[in-house]
């Protein structure tokens, strides 16, 4: 009895050392601090950059075309550590960026690691850009292909085009921000703004891509390491390949078609009698697109409804107290919206012959059987389709200032 | 032989197992497979049909079973089919339990193998799980069944707020036109919504266990009404989220519903990481009942000692999980064990029952 617990006594302090062993870590694990965490993308028409260049002239380099040139943003942790103590790295930028020539996206990336003993993790990436050149040439779905498929890009990533170099789009002036945060803050703004577009993540992507229709996606533009959302891209759904761009009132243009604006936006008008300026903050937006079906003819009926608030007026006489002022500036901002709005269906329709702004997708919904057979080449036919306004703002309120003398 | 009182279920248990046996696996896959077959956004109008064909299939095996008080399908199905017939669909229906048993098994390293533990080698991930899961089952089928009221719980909670943050990415257009092509696309993909719940066939055997045995059919209908509306919740999400064009090029979509949302502000900002652990707590509950079954089947059919017939099945599971050589490949063995549980589980316990019926008219013609 005796032996038999001193037998179990030896089972138990063998299995406490043999489970030590196994505290020491788990399978295969990487330590937070000896990876690069990279939190941006930007994808590029191929184009050497001079440290690959010379790499390339002393022997390094593989069969390959210059396709594209991926530039990864990874964080740099002593400076984003350091920067946060407030010490004296602040002259370190807590980032990195790197660029990566080929043709493969996953080969890219693989290259990466003969360069840094830090292998790159993606599993926090946050935005990814796309140049314009390159996706004028190459489609969204193979660039994307190898993005979908991997475990560790996550499909919550946010998608933007950018008219010029996507990869000066991940620079920054200031010291301690990082530019991919920055882009995907950006698109946090949309209750200040009706030119900024719901998100489009890569799983929503994948949805588009795949759906043959076309659609936009936000385009960043960067100037002296500065970056502003200058309107949208323009996708053709049957290539998936970037045809031309939105500028940003006609992105607005856009915005008050589909409804999809939120409020915070104004809509900037001018009184018809004293020609001054009238501000129209927008509370509520709301837009239903009516397909009318007559045989074969396809029409479109578009109501915009809004309420707002004047929130700026340089009219000397105005009176907001007074209704029939009010009913002045209302008007003046339904021309604009109006104008915003007829601009932005004929570039549509004449320019790009493409529907960005849903109107299939209301004729899917409402007419499935007919989109069936229009769908194939919807951009077509909906290039011919006649499209009826009727746009209707409420002034409710005016702020804290009321009449002037 | 088995009314051992210990081994006795109540009915929620009952119905619990069902549950958990029928959300599995296919949890995952669904939106796909649905779509696939189904081709327009009305994809919930086919789970929830493929529910209620599931419950009438699963009243008639309590019915079947209720017929023979304290006995298992493998037991009664000699009587009533004759010992070589019965034996032989007892065998099948053996060799389709430790089948898919094997299948969840393999699906399991699967998928935590890609998404979880990349690098971690597959016996690593397969044989503590089969071991876990044999202890349970040792215990026979009240630790199991107290075993699944702990998980249900938990899988509900997670399930419940992992859906509701997905709200956020939601958009009712991507469900849109309902009906718009007519009735015939929703019937077209019935078929592979009834595989979804195969699970109810359990009640073949558990019936036999319960203390109750005339309220059956509450928990079957209970037990296909829950994963019912878990499955219809995952598709009008998951749709509503990624459209059906998105949603039918990706292999695991639920999985990537939940990986293309971040909450800041909530405390943790990514759920994949719970799902997946409910998600492996359900192919456990799958894995262990569908072995057990197995094990028990193996007992009475050959009269041996139960413990034995487990501890037999372990190596056969695992080298059955280890033989599809790619996914593609474990797709096609998950599409015939579930064309074998239509045949076995669909079709047999109807003829049965009305042989069964047409016996005891004769049996009583003679008196």
């Amino acid at each position: 009895m005796k032996q038999s617990y001193s037998q179990v006594r030896c089972f138990l302090l063998s299995l406490f050392v043999l489970l030590s062993l196994s505290l020491a870590g788990c399978w295969s694990s990487n330590e937070i601090e000896e990876v690069s965490l990279g939190v941006g993308l930007a994808f590029d028409k191929g184009m050497e950059s001079k440290v690959e260049r010379e790499l390339r002239e002393k022997g390094g380099g593989y069969p390959k075309k210059d396709l594209i040139t991926t530039t990864f943003q990874i964080i740099n942790p002593q400076a984003s550590g350091a920067g946060t103590r407030g010490g004296g790295a602040a002259q370190q930028k807590p980032y990195l960026n790197v660029s990566e020539t080929g043709d493969s996206v996953h080969q890219i990336v693989r290259e990466f690691s003969l360069r840094t003993d830090r292998p790159f993790v993606s599993q926090h990436l946050k935005v990814i850009v796309f140049g314009e050149d390159l996706v004028r040439r190459i489609s969204l779905e193979p660039l994307t292909d190898q993005m979908l498929r991997d475990n560790q890009i996550r499909p919550s990533s946010l998608i933007l085009i950018s008219k010029g170099r996507a990869s000066e789009t991940l620079e920054t002036k200031k010291g301690g921000e990082v530019p991919a945060f920055r882009l995907h803050g950006i698109v946090d703004n949309q209750y200040r703004s009706t030119r900024i577009m719901p998100p489009m993540s890569l799983a929503k992507l994948e949805g588009k891509i795949q759906s043959g229709s076309s659609f936009m996606l936000q385009n960043v533009i960067a100037a002296n390491r500065e970056i502003k959302f200058a309107g949208a891209a323009v996708i053709k759904g049957r290539t998936n390949k970037l045809i031309g761009f939105l500028n940003e009132t006609e992105l607005e243009g856009i915005m008050w078609i589909t409804g999809k604006g939120s409020k915070g936006g104004v809509v900037k008008s001018f009184d018809k009698q004293t020609e001054q300026l009238i501000v129209y903050e927008i509370k509520s937006m709301k837009s239903k697109i009516t397909p009318r079906v007559n045989g074969s003819n396809i029409s479109f009926d578009v109501n915009i409804e809004s309420e707002g608030r004047l929130s700026e007026d340089w009219v000397e006489s105005g009176d907001p107290f007074d209704n029939e002022f009010l009913k002045r500036a209302e008007k003046a901002a339904e021309e604009e919206v109006n104008r915003l709005v007829h601009h932005v269906t004929k570039k549509m329709q004449n320019e790009y012959i493409t529907d960005v702004a849903g109107f299939g997708n209301q004729l899917r919904i409402e007419h499935p059987k007919l989109w069936e057979k229009v769908k194939a080449d919807w951009d077509q036919i909906f290039s011919k389709v006649p499209i009826k306004y009727n746009v209707k703002l409420t002034i409710t309120d005016y702020g804290t200032l009321g009449s002037k003398k | 032989m088995i009314a051992r009182p210990e081994e006795r279920i109540t009915t929620p248990q009952a119905a619990v197992i069902v549950i958990n046996y029928i959300l599995g696996v296919t949890f995952l896959t669904l939106p796909r497979v649905t779509v696939e077959a189904v081709k327009t956004p009305d994809v919930w109008i086919t789970v929830i049909l493929g529910g209620l064909i599931t419950m009438i299939a699963g009243v008639i095996m309590v019915k079947l079973s209720q017929r023979y008080p304290e006995k298992t399908f493998y037991q009664y199905s000699q009587e009533i089919a004759g010992k070589w017939v019965g034996g032989l669909l007892s065998l099948f229906t053996i060799i389709y339990f430790f089948s898919s048993s094997a299948y969840d098994a393999r699906m399991l390293v699967e998928v935590t193998s890609y998404f979880l533990l990349e690098g971690t080698p597959s016996w690593a991930l397969l044989m503590p799980f089969m071991w876990v899961g044999l202890y349970l089952i040792m215990g026979g089928i009240n630790p199991i069944a107290r075993l699944y009221e702990i998980i249900f719980p938990i899988t509900l909670v997670i399930f419940t707020l992992v859906f509701f943050i997905s709200f956020q990415i939601f958009e009712v257009d991507n469900l849109r036109p309902v009906l718009g092509l007519g009735v015939a696309p929703v019937l077209q993909g019935t078929k592979s919504t009834v595989l979804a719940y195969t699970g109810v066939e359990i009640m073949l055997i558990i019936l036999a266990f319960m203390k109750q045995p005339n309220k059956a059919v509450q928990a079957v209908l209970i037990g296909t009404a829950v994963p019912m509306l878990f499955y219809v919740m995952t598709v009008v999400i998951v749709i509503g989220a990624l459209s059906i064009d998105g949603v039918i090029t990706r292999t695991w979509p639920t999985i990537d519903l939940i990986r293309s949302l971040e909450i800041t502000g909530l405390l943790f900002e990514r759920f994949e990481s719970f799902f997946l652990v409910i998600w492996i707590m359900q192919i456990f509950s799958t894995f262990t009942i569908t072995y057990y079954a197995a094990a028990l089947g193996l007992a009475q059919l050959f009269q041996k000692d139960i413990h034995r017939c487990m501890f037999y099945l372990l190596p056969v599971i695992y080298i059955i999980a280890m033989t599809p050589k790619n996914i593609n490949d474990l797709f096609t063995f998950a599409d015939l064990v579930g064309d074998t549980a239509l045949y076995l589980f669909g079709l047999l316990p109807l003829i049965l029952l009305i042989v069964s019926r047409l016996k005891e008219g004769k049996h009583e013609a003679k008196l």
